[in-house]
């Protein structure tokens, strides 16, 4: 894990990101892999009051609805960053969304799953410099916006 | 050139087909939609009476199933969030679709919710919005709003206006412990809820407001809504849904992942005693209410309520909103600190309280008092 400070942002350059959805990805092995949100995409959201996520064997497509948040009266999905079959889902951060915030890359992952198609990787944004890059112009677009928190 | 939208209108729809309806609109506006609609309006309203609660509350908590039987009111759930609802040929109900904006949710419900208040304007109503998900006449709440984005990137703005409601009727269906509020009860719902017909003191039905909030649309986006009927592939789709989704049992009467907890502090002021309760989920408040001996609620404490709902329990935030709700006033002439003292007491007591009622939630309106 290399953690930088992006943006005002402490994110975790290692990952993946889906770089619409702010939904990342960590590779585990052995066909395994991690999602969960980063912290612009949580911040946007609001603080989340319901959490639901989908039951081990259901197998989604990239950009599919893993689960679904309650934020403030807003309703939204939580979408597969890439093809796969859900393994497990955290049910810690289902009963205690506060560790979205509070943990985003740690204690509130979402949900594990088995990719099915390693060639929707590379429709991710990866490797130092451009997760980099992709985060600081997330940054000023959401903050010329006024998304960002007030 | 004018953007031209659509504009649907229906009448006493049962509470599985008014909400289906809703969400078949969307499925046209999803990033696989080859050929996208103009966005749709619809105006309508629920048969007599409906009671919806919100994508995550539980049934039983929110409506009072006996009262429902009784009195043939039908009980829905809707994709949007916030607390239950009663609709029905008072109740104005709006459905905005379109293709999602790349904005924040939040700001994407004020944005539509500009549309309504344009429209009341007409009517001479100044509302205004207020917290993250209402609009309000002087304080008092005059329409409900809520967002719904679908993984397909469709959007549904939802909201209901009131152009009049049965206060009494209100209490006998969704599950506000009224008998703790005695005859108190009416009072503290119209001290918080507003009605078109009582702020223009002319009665209106929902119909008679539809045409009201259709031109605060048109002229809020410069838009000109043209009427138009379901398509058949959305009436298709209505179908599936009310069959296998609003009208399952399964949807209407699953269980929240995790239910409110309630707490309730008072604290003592020179004009007697005030009690602060608060519906607690997952860290977030999701109601306070303010209760106590005075002639008439402070404004200072119903815009504390409104500031407050939807905000993580941490006493910093807790602070600084009551701060600013409060503008410098010194309320009840007691501090500020008392307040926040009094929230954070409540907050904590009902983080840490088993759920020995953890069923009652309390409405859109009014939390439970206990």
């Amino acid at each position: 894990m290399s953690d930088r400070v992006v943006g005002g942002y402490t994110i975790d350059v290692d990952l993946l990101y889906d770089g619409e959805r702010h939904v990342w990805l960590l590779i585990l092995g052995e066909g395994r892999a991690r999602v969960g949100m980063d912290p612009l995409g949580v911040e946007t959201m609001g603080d989340v009051v319901q959490m639901y996520l989908q039951e081990p064997g259901v197998a989604l497509n990239r950009g599919a609805a893993f689960g679904t948040i309650e934020a403030a009266k807003f309703v939204g999905p939580l979408t597969m960053p890439v093809s796969g079959t859900i393994l497990t889902n955290n049910q810690a951060v289902a009963s205690d969304p506060g560790l979205l915030t509070r943990d985003p890359f740690g204690e509130g992952w979402l949900i594990e799953i088995e990719p099915s198609d390693p060639a929707e990787f590379d429709l991710l944004v990866r490797g130092e410099e451009q997760v980099v890059e992709w985060f600081e112009s997330k940054v000023r677009d959401y903050g010329a916006k006024g998304m960002l928190a007030e | 050139m004018i953007e031209h939208w659509r504009l649907l209108q229906h009448d006493g729809a049962e509470a599985a087909r008014g909400l289906a309806v809703d969400e078949a609109l969307m499925s046209g506006y999803g990033r696989g939609s080859t050929s996208m609609p103009a966005p749709s309006l619809r105006l309508y309203t629920y048969a007599t009476h409906c009671a919806l609660v919100g994508r995550y509350q539980n049934v039983e908590a929110e409506v009072d199933l006996a009262a429902c039987e009784r009195t043939g009111t039908q009980v829905g759930r809707r994709p949007t969030g916030g607390g239950a609802i009663i609709m029905g040929e008072s109740q104005l109900g709006v459905a905005f679709v379109s293709r999602a904006p790349a904005e924040r949710p939040k700001d994407l419900i004020k944005t539509y919710a500009k549309g309504i208040v344009r429209g009341l304007a007409e009517l001479g109503i100044e509302a205004t919005f207020r917290g993250k998900n209402d609009l309000e006449v002087g304080g008092r709440k005059i329409a409900g709003l809520g967002l719904y984005l679908d993984e397909h990137g469709a959007l549904l703005f939802h909201s209901s206006i009131l152009a009049d409601l049965d206060i009494e009727f209100m209490l006998e269906v969704l599950r506000i412990p009224a008998a703790k509020l005695g005859d108190k009860a009416i009072d503290a719902v119209s001290d918080r809820v507003t009605t078109v017909t009582r702020e223009t003191g002319v009665s209106y039905s929902a119909t008679e407001l539809r045409s009201v909030i259709a031109v605060g649309f048109e002229k809020e986006f410069g838009v000109s809504l043209f009427s138009v009927d379901l398509t058949d592939t959305e009436t298709k789709r209505a179908d599936v849904l009310e069959r296998t989704r609003y009208s399952d049992p399964g949807w209407v009467f699953q269980r929240s992942p995790s239910p409110d907890r309630q707490g309730t502090a008072a604290f003592k002021t020179p004009e007697g005693f005030v009690r602060v309760h608060i519906a607690l989920e997952n860290g977030v408040i999701k109601s306070v209410l303010f209760t106590g001996d005075f002639n008439e609620l402070p404004e200072a404490l119903v815009r504390a309520e409104s500031a407050l709902r939807w905000v993580r329990l941490d006493p910093e935030r807790v602070s600084a909103i009551v701060e600013t709700a409060l503008g410098g006033d010194e309320v009840l002439q007691i501090s500020s600190e008392k307040i926040v003292q009094a929230v954070l007491e409540a907050g904590e007591r009902a983080s840490t309280r088993d759920l020995a009622h953890p069923d009652r939630q309390g409405s859109c309106y009014f939390p439970e008092v206990g």
